[in-house]
């Protein structure tokens, strides 16, 4: 029964909220069109979170990425203003993103700083980038070109629904890729598995012949890339960009790998594991939404849901220990 | 133990979803409206959405208030819910250029969406605002008349941000409208600390480069805070006696503070938030009603604030 509720616990509670807003709206709640809705919804904090997953599997973790969503952001839109095409303005805006990802590498693999402050520290420098860059303005309106807000209202048809196309939106889509692509690299490249290594002891792995700390390094190009893409999206999103936008992503996408972590057996991160993490966050707004039930009492709920995962997590788990300690 | 606490806690949150997913559409009878705003935090706002929902209990609506928290993509993310919900209306208060993908959603489900002082927009059946050029030609004026239209007027202008822009506009044209006054200089102050302080900056180094007594007669912001930063470098200068008119507009706290206090800032321009909230839910009510608009942007009068009214 432990056993069951450590291992079960968070995806029979995340079963259980499913069902209940199934049941109160029986209509609207459980269609294609809506969970087409909430991926898209999610589409950004999914890419955001699953590249965080690959830095939290070393035991590292990245504070900057809301920030720099917000910075690429406005790079692509500052670029679209001064008349650069689309490929140019995105590659830019990836570009950002990798030297950000760098710069946080470099802080904490080869000068040693814990992530929590280096992170913390180009947090408030790509946010203090992202409004020299904007002159702290939203950039909005014609200078975005329509081709780039249309891609994130678009997407591949895939038949109709009650008379009205069904569309997987383009990112959707583009956000499964990037957790195939996670998942890949963690789990079927002698790569991940190195990261998983270093993430169970970085002493034994740097003993073992991994070179931890061009590990290290490179898991912050994921997340750095990674936020880059989410901000890039974000703005296709709103059609606009501005220098605040994205920083919400980074609370949010730590607590989905934190909730997806009660999932996995052995309390590893794991893509798969963020990615229900995700889903359950964004099921919980649009359920709630629906339900007409106050915002900030969704977010009370929100947090809530977030401690009961890890309580049981943490319960079940010291509950296990304490019965292999008797034995 | 452990075990026991960890099954209630479930038990208890699901219990808690399960009231609320029970109760919430019990309640559900007259039209329902969903009201979406990034903003609810702000004062303003606070005002519009209390006053737009105590005209919609008149009407027997049930209402959805939504704040995402600065969250412009949430705003589409909750039209996206309202919409597959299927609300009667959907009423805004954010940029409707920043939210196109909700305004869609929302158009192909045929539910109006209206804009609570949001912005134009085609696919808005309306937007209930204040009008900015009538607020800037009730200040413009006021200071034409007070410096008996002549003298060195301080423009105070932000053409970055349009709503502030239209108001530069129209004081442009006033004062241009009198020959004999003379704008000295068009100051757009840095905002990024809130624009009192480099406003004040600015106002000291104009005084600085017009020493005589009566070398300023007025200043004009477009919205309070520089007339604030100018009231501060005119007292710090010491030449708060020689009777430089300072008007502002948005009549915020510290600006009725500093009217009511009979010194050099005389007047502002207040919004009728309320006014904006109630006429909102009527425009709704219209629309539901069958009636066509004929006009996308509605106004609510605004009042210009002085050291008479400034208690009321």
């Amino acid at each position: 029964m432990i056993g069951f509720l450590r291992s079960y616990g968070t995806l029979a509670g995340m079963v259980g909220i499913i069902l209940v807003f199934w049941i109160a709206l029986p209509d609207t709640f459980m269609t294609a069109r809506n969970w087409l809705n909430i991926s898209q919804q999610l589409s950004m904090l999914i890419v955001v979170a699953a590249t965080m997953t690959v830095v939290m599997v070393t035991g590292d973790f990245d504070l900057s990425v809301g920030a720099m969503a917000s910075l690429a952001g406005v790079v692509a839109a500052t670029l679209f203003q001064l008349g650069f095409g689309i490929p140019a303005a995105i590659g830019a805006a990836l570009l950002t993103g990798f030297l950000g990802g760098v710069v946080n590498g470099v802080l904490v693999s080869l000068l040693g700083i814990l992530p929590f402050v280096a992170t913390l520290a180009t947090l408030t420098m790509f946010s203090g980038a992202a409004f020299i860059v904007s002159g702290g303005k939203t950039i909005s309106g014609k200078a975005i070109p329509e081709a780039f807000a249309a891609f994130a209202r678009r997407g591949l048809e895939i038949g109709t629904i009650a008379d009205r196309p069904a569309v997987v939106p383009w990112l959707t889509l583009l956000a499964l890729g990037t957790v195939g692509l996670v998942w890949i690299v963690l789990r079927k490249l002698p790569y991940g598995r190195r990261l998983h290594a270093i993430g169970s002891n970085a002493e034994a792995a740097r003993l073992a012949g991994v070179n931890v700390a061009g590990l290290r390094l490179s898991v912050f190009l994921f997340t750095g890339v990674g936020a880059a893409v989410a901000g890039v999206m974000y703005a296709a999103r709103v059609a606009s960009a501005n220098p605040t936008q994205g920083d919400g992503l980074m609370l949010t996408a730590i607590a989905a790998v934190f909730l997806g972590m009660t999932v996995t057996r052995n309390g590893q991160p794991s893509v798969l594991a963020t990615l229900a993490g995700v889903t359950i966050l964004g099921v919980m707004d649009n359920g709630l939404t629906q339900l007409r039930v106050d915002s900030y009492v969704r977010d009370v709920l929100v947090g809530a849901i977030i401690l009961a995962a890890v309580s049981i997590s943490a319960l079940g788990r010291r509950a296990a220990g304490t019965r292999q300690d008797r034995t | 133990m452990a075990l026991t606490f960890t099954r209630q806690a479930a038990g208890g949150l699901l219990a808690t979803l399960a009231f609320v997913a029970v109760t919430g559409p019990a309640l559900a009878e007259g039209e329902k409206i969903a009201v979406i705003t990034p903003y609810l935090a702000q004062p303003g706002t606070q005002f519009y959405v209390e006053a737009f929902q105590a005209r919609a209990a008149e009407l027997g609506w049930e209402v959805n208030v939504i704040d995402t928290a600065g969250d412009v993509a949430a705003v589409i993310s909750r039209m996206e819910d309202v919409t597959n919900q299927g609300v009667d209306a959907i009423v805004l208060n954010v940029d409707p250029q920043q939210v196109g993908a909700g305004l869609d959603v929302a158009a192909a489900a045929n539910i109006p969406v209206f804009g609570m002082d949001a912005g134009a927009d085609p696919r808005i059946k309306a937007n209930i605002t204040s009008n900015g050029y009538a607020m800037a030609a009730e200040t413009a004026v006021y200071v034409a008349n007070r410096i008996g239209g002549e003298g060195n007027v301080v423009m105070f202008t932000f053409d970055a941000f349009p709503p502030v822009q239209v108001r530069g506009v129209i004081a442009d044209a006033v004062f241009a409208n009198y020959p004999d006054i003379t704008v000295l200089d068009r100051v757009t102050p840095d905002v990024s600390d809130g624009g009192i302080a480099d406003s004040r900056a600015k106002m000291e180094a104009i005084l600085a480069a017009n020493p005589e007594p009566g070398s300023v007669k007025a200043v004009w912001a477009a919205w309070d805070q520089p007339a604030l930063g100018a009231l501060q470098a005119i007292e710090a200068a010491g030449r708060q006696g020689e009777g430089i008119v300072i008007t502002g507009i948005d009549a915020n706290p510290e600006a009725r503070e500093a009217i009511a206090a009979s010194g050099n800032f005389e007047a502002s321009v207040a919004q009728d938030f309320a006014g904006i909230g109630r006429t909102t839910a009527d425009t709704v009510a219209r629309v539901l009603g069958g009636e066509d608009l004929r006009a996308s942007v509605i106004y609510v009068p605004t009042r210009l604030i002085t050291a008479a009214n400034v208690a009321d």
